[in-house]
């Protein structure tokens, strides 16, 4: 215990040097990538004088190590992300903003991928080699090869337009729908608390797609691990005993599977730390309007303080989405200790 | 399979002898060249992939790629246009094809960027030494980035050129590259053939370069075959946000960005075949890496 324990202290101590490097990082992509953001905002016909007001703005006309004391200064003295340099707003406030609605999203789209990818691989391992293991297979093949973009439009097309389950891609809730008075933020939890369940159903609605296109595309990592890990636990010694005690076949399986335990919460950790930013094309395609998009918005305007911001925020949280994951590890697993 | 294998453990040596004649390289190219013959699912792939490379620069194009046609805007697939036309009143068959004139090579580069930066890398990691320590904590911190979204705003920052985009694709595979050399590097020096290379004095770079290196080629192969099937979607979903390949360049992404404004009101097919030219062209790839992990005798099932 106390050898872990020790492990853990390391890691916390790691972690100011690791948010050091993340914030040197938001900052060398602006600063030190070749090329001028200045010249590719002006356009190709700006006078000089323009591009110089526009570096001036963006602060890129003084001396690095001027610059980077500031960005540090001003990051830990006045807390600040600096403002958008189109809406003048902080980037802070319109990230904390949109924070909520990609929540939503990639923890819906993760239970779904958990659930149907874990669904599947179980299937696969259990009746290796037989038919369904096949079909399973086949389906991760398949789901994996298409990209989630493309996945999202053949969803819309097949599932809106031909059949009409799911209300057309605009979005949290219909154009015509009120939103629920914020609380949290998230459109789904703001239904719940105002208790409105006409519009739970919407929000339901909307979300549908999405989801689905996210559970699809990830759900491949789940299938394979718990297959893998499946098909040894189920040829070990303690799955005979558990049947030989003639335990039914379900416990069996769910005993198995709890041997799939760690990577598939590992996998639950990088995905969840990944689709902040990476589900950022799905965003789009549905008009989410969660982070993801608004990061994509600012890349195309070319945005520079909201997308140093985005970087900066999304690097930080995958800090500490990443040490949560260790320790929970540590917890799970008593095999696994650090060095 | 154990018929390939002997082929492929001939072309990639485990002795500790040199060569006597014709390099390494050479030799594994052609060993695959043989054990693709012996596998179905490697042939299928490697072929497709030539065919759509093959195509995107010499088929004959019934329309110009690049040149829209405004008379015929949004028409379905018909004895004229084969797949259709965009809202543009470009030709989405001919497009399809052109698109592998931009979106292959970009993918190939990108993958062999990384790994002309990665298998370095992985060997030095390899090491017994300060510097490999260094490398893998590096690799840990960079990794803790989300890579892909950082090769977004790196390509939205610098600028959408083809040296950027195939930077930023190099970007999001190189660290795979590291972790596989070095774990394999890793194994392989505990090997006899090493330890009788080291016991008859060559240098440890030698070592490195003649002896490791080469045996690591077949796994590397399998995994930059992966790496390129990744590259395919990152340049589709670049191209797709508006920041990689810009019309009216031809790409699949770029394709498919332009049918996703239709989609909702039927036209299915201005997103759907170049869309499904990135799933055949993905599949291809991963064909091909199961063929190689399948024909180096790694597969796990």
């Amino acid at each position: 215990m106390r050898y872990r324990t020790g492990a853990i202290a390391k890691r916390l101590l790691f972690i100011p040097v690791a948010v050091f490097i993340v914030i040197t990082l938001a900052f060398g992509l602006v600063n030190l990538t070749p090329g001028d953001p200045a010249l590719v905002i002006a356009g190709d016909l700006a006078s000089d004088e323009h591009v110089a007001e526009i570096r001036a703005e963006l602060g890129t006309d003084k001396p690095l190590p001027q610059r980077y004391a500031a960005y540090v200064r001003e990051l830990f003295t006045e807390r600040s992300l600096g403002t958008s340099f189109f809406t003048k707003r902080p980037i802070w406030d319109e990230i904390t903003q949109r924070f909520p609605d990609t929540l939503e999203l990639v923890v819906l789209g993760l239970l779904g991928a958990v659930l149907y990818g874990s669904l599947l691989g179980t299937l696969s391992s259990y009746f290796r080699r037989r038919w369904p293991d096949t079909l399973s297979r086949t389906s991760v093949t398949i789901t994996q090869s298409i990209p989630d973009f493309f996945m999202g439009l053949l969803l819309i097309y097949v599932i809106f337009y031909i059949i009409g389950w799911a209300p057309a891609p605009v979005g949290r809730i219909g154009l015509l729908d009120r939103p629920p008075d914020r609380v949290t933020g998230a459109v789904i939890l703001d239904t719940l608390i105002a208790r409105d369940w006409g519009l739970l159903k919407t929000a339901f609605h909307h979300a549908m797609l999405p989801v689905v296109t996210l559970a699809l595309f990830y759900s491949s990592h789940f299938a394979k691990t718990s297959r893998a890990v499946l098909s040894r636990a189920l040829n070990s010694d303690q799955v005979e005993f558990a049947r030989a005690c003639g335990l039914s076949e379900l416990r069996v399986v769910g005993y198995a599977f709890r041997e799939a335990r760690t990577p598939v919460v590992t996998y639950i950790g990088i995905l969840f730390a990944a689709l902040f930013g990476g589900a950022a094309i799905v965003e789009t395609v549905f008009a989410w309007g969660g982070l993801g998009q608004w990061a994509i918005d600012a890349m195309l305007k070319l945005d520079v303080p909201a997308i140093q911001g985005f970087i900066l925020v999304v690097g930080l949280l995958t800090l500490l989405v990443y040490l949560l994951l260790d320790l929970i590890v540590v917890a799970l697993d008593p095999r696994v200790s650090y060095e | 399979m154990s018929r390939a294998r002997l082929v492929l453990a001939r072309a990639l040596p485990q002795r500790a002898t040199e060569p006597s004649e014709g390099g390494r390289a050479g030799r594994a190219l052609r060993a695959l060249g043989k054990g693709a013959l012996t596998h179905k699912g490697l042939t299928i792939g490697f072929v497709v992939i030539l065919l759509i490379l093959l195509a995107g620069f010499f088929a004959p194009l019934p329309h110009d790629p690049i040149q829209p046609n405004p008379e015929s805007t949004l028409q379905s697939p018909d004895g004229e246009f084969w797949f259709g036309t965009d809202r543009f009143g470009f030709d989405v068959f001919s497009r399809v094809f052109a698109s592998a004139r931009l979106d292959l090579p970009i993918a190939l580069a990108g993958t062999l960027l990384s790994i002309a930066v990665g298998i370095p890398l992985g060997l030095a990691a390899s090491n017994k030494s300060r510097w490999s320590e260094r490398i893998m904590r590096g690799l840990d911190m960079f990794q803790s980035f989300p890579l892909l979204v950082l090769a977004f705003a790196i390509v939205a920052l610098t600028g959408n050129t083809l040296q950027n985009i195939i930077f930023a694709i190099a970007l999001v595979n190189v660290p795979r590259f590291i972790r596989l050399v070095r774990s394999e590097a890793l194994v392989l020096r505990e090997s006899r053939f090493i330890e009788a290379a080291t016991a008859i004095g060559a240098s440890r770079t030698r070592v490195m370069l003649r002896h490791v290196m080469p045996n690591t080629m077949g796994i590397v192969l399998a995994q930059a075959s992966l790496a390129a099937a990744h590259a395919i979607i990152v340049i589709a979903g670049l191209s797709f946000l508006g920041i990689g390949i810009t019309p009216p360049d031809a790409s699949w992404g770029v394709m498919i960005r332009v049918g996703s404004q239709n989609i909702a009101t039927g036209q299915w097919w201005v997103s759907f075949f170049p869309g499904a030219m990135v799933f055949v062209t993905i599949v291809a790839f991963n064909m091909v890496a199961d063929g190689v992990t399948r024909l180096i005798g790694r597969a796990e099932d």
